[in-house]
């Protein structure tokens, strides 16, 4: 049966060259050559320089899934306390809902002298390290379209998630943990999408850690140890294992799945060694501890999300995304805004400091938001003025660290924080600049698939430079 | 408003109803007619000045933003109204917003204060002589659905026949679907690769149908038979399998949102939701015809012909009914209004998702944003669902902890079952009188009365939950079902925005304008219209119903569907591949009778389903997605595949299906570590489709590799690759202890040297035997092994352990090619 010939010690190198030869050289040549030099690395996550000097080497995502309320936190709108109670418009589906002003109060902060809400005391003590984008927008206030557009720049079609796209432009530093990991993400909203490689090769997939609603106390990776063999042994086991799966990616000349899975087993028998420690954080001060919020049981689960991250940047991961869920407040605003502000705030300062303190602050780029921001008119004028609805024309994210100017406002909502007016930036945008802090040209990081040249930001995108320290 | 123009016809009723109802209807055609003099003087002389100073500029096409999609600046727009129904009903001062706001009886218009009331009595004398309007124009329209338009889509269009076009290779096709895939090939200028050698065309058959791998006997049998018919054979072999029901079974649970707890928040647990799993499967097995499988889900207990069949028969169809309820549900929700529109809201967007791959459920706060389906047809189809109760079992407040609510089946009953019946009729009434116990208790505000009262609740649902327990855990007992049944019938208002409080005009209960013609059926006042709604799904009419399960079934069997969004055949969705094809199948499946294992047999029996996975470079170059079809695209293992197929290997699978599930020793109580439990054993051996399948503690061997959310609607699962599944297969206990009973099961018969073993291991696993090169590869690891061990029998078994686990770690055993 078998229709191909077998030579053992056959390498993927090996393969891609017979292949060159024996399917006809044209053929090949015609996928792109970036993708061909590639995939001639016998490891796809090996470290690649940059398009041009980089500012940031990592990125820690800090997801706020639901959309968070930009008035009620990094967007101050005088004006909108004024027309508290009047009639505010909204185009998008009409209505008769009125203007919302914020039940928290706004100060200055830092020399910067940013304007953060009551709702964020520590986090405003860091306020020049942070760079506000106040003039965000999408393109669609529905929750898994959005999410998936804030994660992989496309609202309807499966594409890589930019956690793959940086994985795939740059490598990874630390070949022993996973180079892109996502904590706690939501099973809904597109889920496995917004981490996942879609055409790009498996390798550059995020990995899991825990999912929605997972305790971060009991958060473990399953089956890190074997019990049975040694080190050694497993490791020679595992080389037949890998003997067989070459022997078959050679007779089936290509197969992504299969490549993806030979590397997952070498991705995963060195997180065997170098995952447990890392992610065992008794090795931390009570101090940090502390600063962190864990073991308060209102921060506990960001905060081990926060250390996490600082533990995994640490180590060389390249990305990370963290999760806080349920921001999506249509009604029951002032009890659970506050809630997830001070689940977050703690965690998030310490994480900046931390960071900051240990020099990593320069080189780790901090993005905080979630798919939209909610409008600052109630959900509707019946359900009492305690709940505003989701709008994607104009919201609020946030930077830090990464080569971005701290104690930085960068966009503008109009004088109620309804739509984006000034500096506005898309989520293209976003991506564009994330790319570009780490020394990557979004135009230029593209990868050949079904006769087309894909990119994250597709045919768009604007690098915000203005926001460059 | 001419008749056959292009509005919705049912938009266009409800406003005829409103005009109907208006005091004086002679006046709705004065305001199509000339008007007179006299009338065009007051309104341009109190009228007209009012609008343009006070409303235009929220309310004119030349705001900047339209408040409430309302225009009053043409007559039009002040009849066609806004978000909150007509503004102005001519002759009738009654009805209409416009009056309203003005004096500030509902919202307050204009915002900057109430006019005075003279002009507001104008404004009320004005809309009382017929609302005299000579502002002509049509308001500009907000999203109006074009019907005759959205019919033109192309999946809204009845299938019809297109014959392929002629090829030039004439011998390749074996039957039709082979001709459409190969026009398209040539078109493409690709052709198909070779065929699958007979290895793997076994194995891709076996998993493909039921989901287990073939024994060793079978591909020895297969191997041997030289007759042209052995492929027939053996795909008849496996249609005739009880494993094909649990195969394309479980496919269906996917669709259906299977799962026994409710989810959300507070997760209780569906105790006899397997009931309506053990259908699914049966329906599949029996090849219950598709039509009737979508009527009896969606409408089992209101067919006809219920009252002429069995009780068997009857009991059948109403545990079809399951499908409507044991959709995700937030038990706690405080306002039952909320509740109750959730409810239907799910079911909702369940059914036309499943049946119609429809994203109906998007159009409960605004017209559909893509596809022709307005706000009013969601409310249309809300109303058959509002117009049903739900008998779930569990109650939407948590202090009932057993199910009074869930449907009780028919049958004969053996005499313990039978007392059974009568003491839970017994306890029943013993827990009403305990309420009403209470009730008084709590109005007496007596603590030693409140606290007995409390006790005496407590005591009887303890016992009554304990008779219930005992009764369902015997398969003869009374038996209970997660069923729906016809309410009272009732239209109800639509949502504006899909606000609960915020209530538009009443929508008749009906279908999706769209898919709609004069045969569709007709709801009458005294029924639900559930039986129509499953009667105008289940119809050949409906030119979604065949397309959506052909390409769900083809979907399953090549791991893409000839249209790839396997959910949403709307105008977001993707387009197919090969309409044609898709075409042809759903027409053949109808005249087929519906029959599922026949459209199955045709396709697995085409020549393109049995193409090898080889890539040739050139086509892989042009279509790497195989779009075209020019080759079989390897498929990775669904999660249950994969666990029955290490248990498989392992000895240790058992065929049979168990009775009832292991979700039935949880209490009816808010689930915690009991489910963790549950979820977590590994010890169960029987078939993934039987494992418990609770919303949130799904069992991590299946979590691992994509098992679809339980939650939703999930057509296609995701493949991923990621480190965590090798680390599963490396290291955890449950491959580990399947690695031992395989390599106790190898070593086992004397009969085998080693060579003999590794090739009956390679069967059991990869079916087929192993190359020279892997047997060499192999033999040599495990003599290694022995050797560094030492002591013949532990040496043996350890390093035997060890091949085991290699083998369920290669990349094929993963996969079908």
């Amino acid at each position: 049966m078998q229709d191909f010939t077998i030579q053992s010690g056959f390498t993927r190198r090996d393969a891609l060259k017979s292949l060159a030869t024996g399917f006809g050289y044209t053929a090949l040549a015609a996928m792109c050559a970036q993708q061909q030099a590639r995939a001639a690395d016998s490891n796809p996550l090996v470290v690649r320089p940059p398009h041009f000097k980089a500012r940031a080497k990592r990125v820690i995502f800090m997801f706020m899934q639901g959309g968070p309320s930009q008035v009620d936190t990094f967007d101050y709108k005088p004006q909108l306390e004024k027309d508290d109670g009047k009639p505010a418009p909204r185009q998008d589906v009409g209505g008769d809902r009125v203007w919302l002003k914020s039940p928290w109060k706004f100060a200055q902060h830092g020399e910067s002298g940013l304007w953060i809400s009551e709702l964020f005391p520590h986090l405003a003590k860091q306020a020049d390290h942070l760079c506000l984008l106040n003039g965000m927008h999408a393109d669609t206030p529905n929750h898994a379209p959005a999410t998936v557009q804030w994660h992989t720049g496309s609202t309807n079609f499966v594409r890589p998630s930019v956690g793959s796209w940086v994985l795939y432009g740059l490598g990874t530093e630390n070949q022993e943990m996973p180079g892109f990991i996502t904590v706690n993400p939501s099973n809904a909203f597109g889920g496995a999408q917004n981490y996942g490689s879609a055409f790009l090769p498996a390798p550059y997939q995020g990995t899991r850690i825990g999912g929605s609603g997972t305790s971060m106390q009991k958060v473990t990776l399953s089956h890190i140890a074997n019990k049975r063999w040694s080190p050694d042994v497993q490791r020679r086991q595992l080389d037949l294992v890998q003997t067989l799966n070459k022997q078959r990616l050679a007779a089936d000349g290509v197969n992504g799945d299969l490549e993806g899975i030979i590397e997952s087993y070498e991705l995963a028998f060195r997180m065997q060694g170098a995952a447990p420690k890392l992610m065992d954080i008794s090795d931390e001060t009570q101090a940090t501890l502390n600063a962190y919020g864990i073991n308060d049981k209102a921060t506990d689960n960001f905060g081990r999300q926060c250390l996490l991250a600082r533990r995994f940047v640490e180590a060389g991961v390249r990305f990370i995304e963290i999760t806080k869920d349920d921001w999506d407040q249509h009604e029951s605003l002032k009890q659970k805004h506050a809630d997830n502000c001070k689940a977050t705030d703690k965690p998030m300062a310490a994480l900046i400091a931390d960071l900051h303190q240990r020099g990593l602050l320069d080189e780790t780029l901090l993005v905080w938001g979630g798919e939209f921001g909610r409008t600052p008119g109630t959900t509707n004028t019946r359900s009492k003025s305690d709940g505003r609805d989701h709008n994607a024309d104009g919201f609020s994210m946030w930077m830090a660290g990464g080569g971005v100017k701290g104690g930085f406002r960068y966009g503008a909502t109009d004088e109620h924080g309804y739509g984006a007016i000034e500096n506005k930036m898309h989520i293209h945008d976003l991506h564009a600049t994330i790319l570009h802090l780490l020394g990557l040209d979004h135009e230029k990081l593209t990868y050949h698939y079904a006769g087309r040249d894909f990119r994250l930001t597709d045919v768009h995108g604007h690098v915000a430079k203005e926001i460059i320290a | 408003m001419t008749t056959g123009s292009a509005i919705d016809g049912r938009i266009y009723l409800v406003i005829l109803a409103v005009l109907i109802s208006a005091k004086n209807p002679s006046f709705v055609v004065a305001a199509e007619a000339k008007p007179d003099k006299a009338a065009v003087e007051f309104f341009e002389a109190k009228v007209r000045p009012v609008l343009v100073k006070h409303c235009y500029e929220c309310h004119s096409e030349k705001s900047k933003i339209v408040q409430a999609n309302l225009y009053v600046d043409t007559r039009d727009g002040l009849l066609r109204g806004g978000d909150s129904g007509p503004a102005v009903v001519p002759g009738d001062v009654q009805s209409g917003t416009l009056l309203e706001a003005l004096r500030f009886e509902t919202v307050e218009m204009p915002p900057k204060g109430k006019l005075p009331d003279d002009v507001i009595a104008d404004f009320a004398k004005w809309i009382e002589k017929g609302a005299v309007d000579p502002r002509d124009g049509k308001a500009p329209t907000v999203a109006t659905i074009d019907f005759e338009a959205g019919r033109k889509h192309w999946a809204f269009q009845q299938p019809k026949i297109v014959p392929p076009a002629a090829t030039t290779d004439k011998s390749w096709a074996r039957n039709d679907v082979d001709r459409y895939v190969l026009a398209k090939l040539e078109a493409e200028g690709l052709a198909p690769v070779a065929d699958a050698d007979c290895e793997q065309l076994l194995r891709r058959l076996s998993f493909e149908l039921t989901g287990l791998p073939p024994t060793p006997e079978e591909q020895q049998t297969f191997a041997a038979d030289g007759s042209p018919h052995a492929v027939e054979k053996v795909v008849d072999r496996l249609l005739a399998s009880p494993h094909f029901g649990e195969r394309f079974g479980r496919h269906w649970l996917d669709v259906a949102r299977y799962a026994e707890s409710c989810g959300k928040e507070r997760n209780i647990p569906y105790r006899i939701a397997w009931r309506y799993r053990d259908y699914v499967i049966d329906a599949f097995n029996n090849d219950l015809p598709y039509d009737q499988f979508v009527r009896e889900q969606l409408a089992g207990e209101l067919l006809p012909d219920n009252a002429q069949v069995s009780d068997a028969e009857r009991n059948r169809r109403l545990i079809g009914t399951g499908f409507l309820v044991i959709g995700p549900k937030s038990l706690t929700e405080r306002n039952p209004e909320q509740y109750t529109l959730d409810v239907c809201d799910e079911q909702l967007d369940t059914t036309c998702r499943a049946f119609l791959a429809s994203t109906a459920g998007c159009a409960r706060c605004h017209d559909h944003k893509f596809d022709p389906i307005p706000q009013t047809d969601y409310y249309a189809l809300a109303g058959i669902f509002r117009s049903t109760e739900n008998v779930p079992g569990v109650k939407s407040l948590l202090r009932i902890t057993s199910y009074p609510d869930a449907m009780p089946l028919d049958g004969p009953q053996k005499s313990r079952s039978l007392e059974l019946q009568k003491l839970i009729a017994e306890w029943q009434k013993k827990l009403t009188d305990a309420e009403n116990f209470n009730r008084q208790a709590n109005k007496s505000k007596d603590p030693q009365m409140k606290a007995e009262a409390t006790q005496r609740i407590a005591d009887v649902q303890a016992k009554l939950l304990e008779l219930r327990n005992e009764a369902e855990s015997d398969e003869h007992g009374p038996r209970f079902a997660m069923a729906v049944r016809d309410g009272k019938p009732k239209d109800y208002e639509l949502r504006i925005r899909g606000e609960v409080d915020n209530l538009g005009p009443v929508v008749p209960r009906g279908l999706l304008t769209v898919l709609t013609n004069e045969n569709t059926p007709k709801i009458g006042p005294q029924e639900s219209g559930r039986l129509q709604l499953a009667q105008w799904i289940a119809s050949r009419d409906n030119p979604l119903t065949a397309r959506v399960m052909v390409n769900r079934v083809w979907s399953h069997l090549f791991g893409r569907g000839l249209v790839e969004s396997t959910d949403n055949f709307g105008l977001l969705g993707d387009k197919p591949s090969h309409p044609e094809l898709l075409d042809y199948l759903a027409l053949r499946f109808m005249d087929e009778g519906w029959s599922v294992k026949r459209l199955v047999r045709e396709i697995v029996l085409s020549r393109t389903f049995q193409m090898s996975s080889r890539v040739d470079r050139g086509a892989f170059a042009q279509d790497p997605d195989n779009r075209n079809l020019w080759r079989f695209t390897p498929q990775r293992l669904e999660a249950e595949a994969l666990r029955d197929s290490l248990l498989f290997a392992a000895g240790r699978l058992t065929l049979e299906r168990p009775y009832a599930s292991t979700s039935l020793s949880l209490t009816n109580l808010e689930l915690g570590s009991s489910a963790k439990i549950l979820a977590a054993d590994e010890s169960p051996r029987v078939r993934s489709v039987y494992l418990p399948m609770l919303r949130g503690n799904v069992p991590e061997t299946l979590s691992l590799f994509d098992m679809a959310d339980p939650s939703l609607v999930t057509g296609k699962r995701e493949v991923t690759i990621v480190a965590p599944q090798a680390l599963f297969l490396m290291n955890s206990t449950f491959v580990g202890d399947q690695a031992r009973y395989f390599a106790e099961r190898l070593l086992a018969s004397s009969d085998f040297d080693d060579a003999g073993r590794l090739e009956l291991a390679y069967r059991l696993t990869l079916s087929r035997p192993p190359t020279d090169a892997e047997r060499t590869a192999t033999l040599d690891f495990l003599q290694t092994r022995k050797k560094e061990i030492g002591g013949a029998t532990t040496a043996a078994r350890e390093a035997w352990i060890s091949v085991c686990q290699a083998l369920f770690a290669t990349g094929e055993f993963r996969y079908v090619r």
